[in-house]
């Protein structure tokens, strides 16, 4: 704070000085930095989902993939946040300067694709919320749908998002959950460490989910937005590095409290069937309101998502074409902005409402997710790689290689997914 | 987190900007669009194909539309240089070289000239008659008296679609949304230095407040590197438009001596107004760097509480006792030149310094020159308020007293500064700001 020193007359201290105000909101916000809200968007109804599904399949056998995860994400968001401070631009505007136009539009169409599956989730998410609390999806859905639009185009969302960050707060009561389950430490420590692998297509598909989960291209935007906005320079490359790599790593150490937590709680009784299931987890902490409690929590974190994605993917795409991108202006003057982000919230409203079972269709999304993933990391990569874009600061070859192994086993990973399915086709 | 994305305009959006619409004078049908150039073919005279139009290099200099100095050609699988001379026609699908032998010169970058698809296109620019930060989707090219030259930049969405179309379509300009380049101003790239040179005349011709509203427009980078192209009276004027928090972030990020020497030439309200933003660190780092005089006021003013009056006023104040002439004071005046606008009249001080009457310039002006300035003062004597006293209780003094001024004392009643009308705009406009945010 500029003035801890000095203290104010009385009667300014009691009229609230404006400046001194300002300075708290923006305290606030670096409180919840990138950090946070990275741990959120990996946490939202998708992740939930499919790490609460690993753990009742798998039990710990899951663990050792996460850590890998961990050095992947580690290594993805550091990337995006030193793009974003060394360029000062968003990283699809990078990519429309970097690549020629037929490719960057081919990874804006597999962005939009990875979002839309995340959107879907969200609202999947909050439709399972209110079905925990008895409340038919086809009527909350909707409802959710268009009130998330309407305090994102009418302004007042900022504030609501708070709402939101809070109700995401049942969430980190998973390590404590994760403790007082009582689980296995030394088998949970062994299943972390000790390399392996499960030989099934089921395993490779949860594995792909798990990565489309944890590193979504959304993540990455918002990590290169994030760093961007505060007008970070290359001399504050070291700060925004730590929090980039501590967000991610913070992230995954509730993820993994989920999978750990779900695991002792209901291991080895086969994959996710209901979102009742999961909430199966808190119980041991908080007995009978752990359904209340994880209805919340997933509520929270689906709605922040549900705005967050659409508006900020709207945002990096409308930057990068150059027009208008307010919520404020007409939708005359920001077509494309606001028509992608209504389209998002529409599509991903109605295709949550299609019959089905929703924690299957939040696995699915996360599953198309991790197919996408090594598309767009492939860009990230490449663009961290160039001396080009980013002078001595790209990519050291110990690094680059590094790198490129994680982003090509996401990649192969992939692959191996779309050949066992075609091959169960036949 | 929204809060990252600018999405909520901060200042004026876009649309209620004055906008004049620039043409551009030259038909459609004689357009070559850049984009649509790149994978052209090159020919000889006698029709066989040389190579594959990779890029189009232009002089960099002061011309409004630059000319074209050659193209860049892939040739198997070396690029080449190909002169504008060596080219007897060019058309959208390509070009046809004149003469049958060509040496082709390996291509090298040279000083003094930009490539157009490695360097602009798809890069940010800036609009200087639109005064805003445009992407372009495609530049145009066109012949004047034989020789060609890029006369605008397109904009619009539909050259983007075009782009990804097959190359038929995507050599056909579509200038719905074109600017005339000779308004248009490059930004660098990170790392790189600014091309200032060019268009700078047309970037003086904006105000500092639309120059602000620029810089508030681009990342930290090319901020840094935008105010350091800019002469430095004109940065400073430009850094006292801008919002306190920008202008922070900004100071913040440059190197201390360049930091303390804007802030120097800035009026040192504003600057004390920066300096409050930043932590103490930056903030005493950057004083140390300053001349003494300015540190010295500055830190005076920096001891001022946070909305108070102190904090809010300029100290530049024109002093002069009871004893001198009108000819004296307005001898004193000159030598203020360069705060003219934060000047609204000369004090009027007893012996010991205390203040008697402020005298406006415009009364000054009409007196008899060999007068004393005592036979000037006397009822309605001037509005004044206590350095520590609270910014709303200076505003009501300031609406009671409706003038353009009010001058500030310390508590043995002289004269510390002045609060100007435009210091209380800046604090009326920041209070409606708040109050619309937190309805």
């Amino acid at each position: 704070m500029t003035d801890a020193g000095t203290t104010p007359p009385n009667h300014a201290a009691q009229r609230e000085p404006r400046r001194r105000r300002r300075w708290r909101a923006r305290n606030l916000l670096f409180v919840l930095g990138p950090g946070l809200i990275a741990a959120n968007a990996g946490n939202d109804a998708g992740g939930i989902a499919t790490y609460a599904s690993a753990g009742s399949q798998f039990a710990y056998r899951a663990l050792f993939v996460m850590l890998l995860v961990t050095v992947a994400l580690v290594v993805v968001q550091e990337m995006s946040a030193r793009l974003g401070v060394y360029t000062g631009e968003g990283l699809v505007s990078l990519i429309r300067e970097q690549f020629n136009i037929r490719l960057g539009f081919f990874a804006v169409v597999c962005l939009m694709t990875a979002n839309i599956g995340l959107v879907i989730s969200e609202f999947a998410g909050i439709g399972a919320a209110f079905e925990l609390l008895n409340v038919s999806r086809y009527i909350s859905v909707p409802i959710a749908a268009v009130v998330i639009w309407g305090l994102v185009m009418f302004g007042s969302y900022r504030y609501v998002e708070r709402v939101f960050l809070i109700f995401t707060i049942p969430f980190l009561a998973y390590p404590i959950a994760a403790i007082v389950a009582k689980p296995d430490w030394s088998e949970v420590g062994k299943q972390t460490v000790i390399p392996h692998f499960v030989g099934s297509r089921g395993f490779l598909v949860m594995v792909i989910a798990l990565i489309g989960t944890t590193i979504t291209p959304y993540m990455q935007l918002f990590q290169a937005a994030a760093v961007v906005d505060r007008g970070a320079s290359p001399d504050d490359y070291r700060s925004a590095r730590k929090d980039a790599v501590t967000g991610a790593i913070f992230s995954n150490v509730i993820s993994m409290a989920i999978i750990i937590a779900t695991a002792a709680a209901i291991g080895g009784t086969g994959a996710l069937s209901s979102a009742k299931q999961a909430a199966e987890a808190l119980r041991p902490m908080v007995g009978g309101g752990a359904v209340a409690l994880f209805a919340i929590g997933l509520l929270g974190a689906s709605s922040l998502a549900a705005a967050v994605v659409p508006l900020s993917t709207s945002y990096a795409i409308s930057e990068a074409v150059g027009v208008e991108r307010s919520v404020s202006s007409r939708f005359r003057e920001a077509p494309l902005f606001l028509g992608l982000f209504t389209g998002q919230v529409v599509v991903g409203a109605v295709i949550a409402l299609l019959p089905g079972n929703l924690i299957n269709l939040l696995i699915n999304t996360q599953v198309l997710n991790g197919l996408i993933a090594p598309v767009f990391l492939t860009f990230i990569l490449v663009l961290a790689n160039r001396r080009s874009v980013l002078g001595d600061a790209a990519n050291k070859p110990a690094f680059r290689v590094l790198a490129t192994v994680c982003v090509g086993t996401v990649g192969v990973l992939a692959l191996a997914v779309v050949a066992m399915t075609v091959v169960g086709w036949f | 987190m929204s809060v990252v994305f600018r999405i909520w305009p901060r200042r004026r959006p876009a649309r209620e900007r004055a906008r004049p619409a620039s043409t551009i004078r030259f038909a459609t049908g004689h357009l070559i669009s850049a984009a649509g150039l790149v994978g052209g073919v090159a020919r000889n005279q006698a029709g066989a194909e040389i190579g594959r139009i990779k890029d189009i290099v232009v002089r960099w200099d002061d011309a409004a539309y630059p000319q074209v100095t050659g193209l860049v050609l892939r040739v198997g699988r070396r690029t080449s240089f190909l002169p504008a001379a060596n080219i007897a026609e060019m058309d959208r699908s390509g070009v046809v070289l004149r003469s049958a032998r060509l040496s082709l010169k390996d291509f090298e970058r040279r000083e003094g000239e930009i490539q157009l698809i490695d360097d602009l296109l798809d890069h940010q620019l800036i609009d200087v008659s639109g005064v805003r930060v445009v992407r372009s989707s495609d530049l145009y090219l066109a012949s004047i008296v034989g020789t060609f030259r890029l006369v605008g930049l397109d904009v619009g969405m539909q050259s983007l679609v075009r782009r990804l179309g097959p190359a038929q379509l995507r050599r056909r300009p579509t200038p719905s949304r074109v600017i005339d380049w000779s308004t248009i101003q490059p930004i660098s790239r990170p790392g790189e230095p600014l091309r200032l040179g060019r268009t700078r005349q047309a970037l003086h011709r904006l105000r500092p407040a639309e120059l602000a509203d620029l810089v508030e427009e681009l990342g930290s980078a090319q901020r840094q590197a935008f105010v350091s192209a800019l002469d430095p009276d004109v940065a400073a004027e430009v850094l006292e438009e801008m919002e306190p928090e920008e202008l922070e972030e900004l100071l913040t990020d440059m190197p201390r001596e360049q930091a303390a020497s804007l802030l120097e030439n800035m009026a040192p309200d504003e600057a004390s107004e920066a300096l409050r933003e930043m932590d103490e660190e930056d903030r005493d780092e950057v004083l140390e760097e300053m001349g003494q005089v300015a540190r010295t006021e500055l830190t005076k003013l920096l001891s001022y509480d946070e909305d108070t009056a102190g904090s809010m006023m300029t100290s530049v104040t024109v002093t002069v006792t009871l004893s001198a002439t009108v000819d004296e004071a307005i001898a004193a005046l000159a030598g203020f030149a360069e705060d003219r606008g934060d000047i609204d009249g000369v004090l009027i001080v007893d012996d010991s310094g205390r203040l008697i009457d402020d005298i406006p310039l415009f009364d000054l002006l009409l007196a008899d020159r060999s007068a004393s300035v005592g036979s000037l003062t006397g009822a309605p004597y001037p509005v004044t308020v206590q350095d520590h006293e609270h910014i709303d209780d200076v505003l009501e003094r300031f609406v009671d007293s409706r003038g353009t001024s009010v001058v500030v004392l310390d508590d043995d009643g002289r004269p510390v500064g002045r609060i100007l009308a435009d210091d209380v705009i800046d604090a009326l406009l920041e209070d409606h700001r708040l109050g619309r945010r937190s309805q």
